[in-house]
């Protein structure tokens, strides 16, 4: 009984075999047929008219399709254009920032270049040992009063040394430390100094108002002032020396029956903007 | 069987249109091969040379080529898939993968050498890269259509 089981399988077994192989032939001979069909003709490709049929229906499904993907394409397209748009934009924002900073350092380079460059030639041209020094501190509470530089005792610095730019006189120095020195600004209230209006020679003693100009006192009445005449040091009180420019007139104020005559002045000097000034040392 | 030629006609059409347009080294996602594949190792070699031969037909009546070349590789891969009907263990989960894997390269040295026959193919170094990245992708997405061909020899066995 198994015996006969195990031949009908075997039987089986080789009709299967056989059927797949005979499967398989067939199917290999249509397609080479097919293959050599195609190849044959002239483009390499006739469908018939099965394939026609095949292709009539399925194009316009085909082509829907394909329309269904490029709006999809389309979409994504527009979308990461967005975010890269984003991106782009975040990158240039950054560059316009890094490019302003550097112009804003370049230029405060240049700036503080041509500002040493004119202190470089004022001390060529004053007749002193000077030492050039920059502002570190200003008075918060008096903006005209006092400032500080980064110069001092060790740098040859002492009390009343004159403060000039290459505009004209800034004040005169009224503390010193090693390493600092406050100084006393010619528009304080605490400051006066004598000068000469350069043009007429008539001689006054300029005090600071408070405000950021400078009043010219005690001139003769005889003097001829104007608006626009130049205020030099005079030289006499033995703290800045003589010929340094201290501001212009700006107005003129004469008294009925009084025997002086007074002037505002406008200080060569931007006081308040002062960043580096020269110190001026006494003569050895 | 019409069941399986609206699957297969949706495979060609969803390649043809969306899945051609995914380039990935040079290798395009082919569903029809594992689809072939599957019934092949599911229904046997003549199923799987049939559905094979049908999905490279529809392939090259689709894609503007000569009728035959991918219907004679699918049909082989189809077949030979069939060959392996008793001998694997149908429930391993990375069947699909691997036999979709295997698949793929036969049929890529099959086209290779056909195409060195007709003389359309290129020059064989730069298939080889190719051939190897269908083969991953093509085994990528095999585990999904197997489970697709399995649900519905599920549903054909129960409306026999």
């Amino acid at each position: 009984m198994r015996t006969d089981y195990e031949a009908g399988a075997a039987v089986t077994e080789l009709l299967l075999g056989r059927r797949r192989i005979a499967a398989f032939l067939a199917l290999f001979l249509f397609v080479v047929v097919l293959l050599t069909t195609q190849f044959r003709s002239s483009d390499q490709r006739a469908i018939g008219p099965l394939g026609t049929l095949i292709l009539t229906a399925l194009l316009p499904i085909q082509a829907g399709m394909v329309r269904v993907a490029e709006s999809g394409e389309s979409l994504w397209e527009q979308f990461t254009e967005i975010g890269r748009l984003r991106v782009e934009n975040a990158r240039l924002r950054a560059q316009v920032d890094t490019l302003s900073r550097e112009t804003a350092a370049l230029r405060e380079q240049a700036a503080s270049a041509d500002r040493l460059e004119r202190l470089l030639d004022l001390r060529e041209r004053v007749a002193y040992r000077s030492v050039a020094a920059r502002v570190i501190s200003r008075d918060p509470g008096h903006w005209f009063g006092t400032l500080v530089v980064d110069r001092g005792r060790r740098e040859g610095v002492d009390r009343n040394s004159p403060v000039v730019t290459p505009e004209g006189v800034v004040g005169r120095v009224i503390e010193v430390t090693p390493t600092a020195s406050r100084i006393l600004l010619i528009a304080d209230s605490r400051s006066a100094l004598g000068v000469l209006v350069q043009d007429s020679r008539a001689a006054g003693v300029v005090e600071g108002w408070g405000s950021g100009t400078l009043r010219l006192k005690y001139l003769s009445r005889a003097a001829a002032l104007k608006p626009g005449d130049r205020v030099v040091t005079s030289g006499l009180g033995g703290v800045f020396p003589r010929g340094l420019v201290v501001g212009r007139i700006r107005s003129v104020t004469r008294e009925e029956g009084a025997l002086l005559q007074e002037a505002e002045v406008e200080p060569a000097a931007a006081l308040d903007r002062l960043e580096e000034v020269l110190i001026l040392l006494p003569r050895r | 069987m019409l069941i399986y030629g609206g699957l297969l006609v949706a495979a060609g059409l969803v390649q043809v249109a969306w899945l051609a347009r995914v380039e990935i080294s040079g290798a395009i996602l082919d569903p029809l091969l594992p689809i072939a594949v599957a019934v092949g190792i599911l229904r046997g070699a003549e199923a799987g040379g049939v559905t094979g031969l049908a999905a490279g037909l529809l392939q090259d009546l689709l894609g503007g080529g000569p009728l035959g070349v991918n219907g004679l590789t699918k049909m082989v891969v189809g077949f030979a898939s069939g060959l392996f009907e008793r001998s694997i263990y149908l429930e391993n989960p990375l069947l699909p993968a691997v036999a979709a894997f295997a698949g793929t390269l036969l049929s890529e040295v099959l086209l290779l050498l056909l195409g060195q026959i007709t003389g359309l193919g290129g020059p064989p170094a730069a298939w080889a890269p190719r051939m190897l990245t269908q083969a991953v992708i093509n085994g990528a997405l095999a585990p999904v259509l197997f489970r697709a061909i399995k649900g519905v020899e599920v549903r054909l066995a129960r409306t026999r």
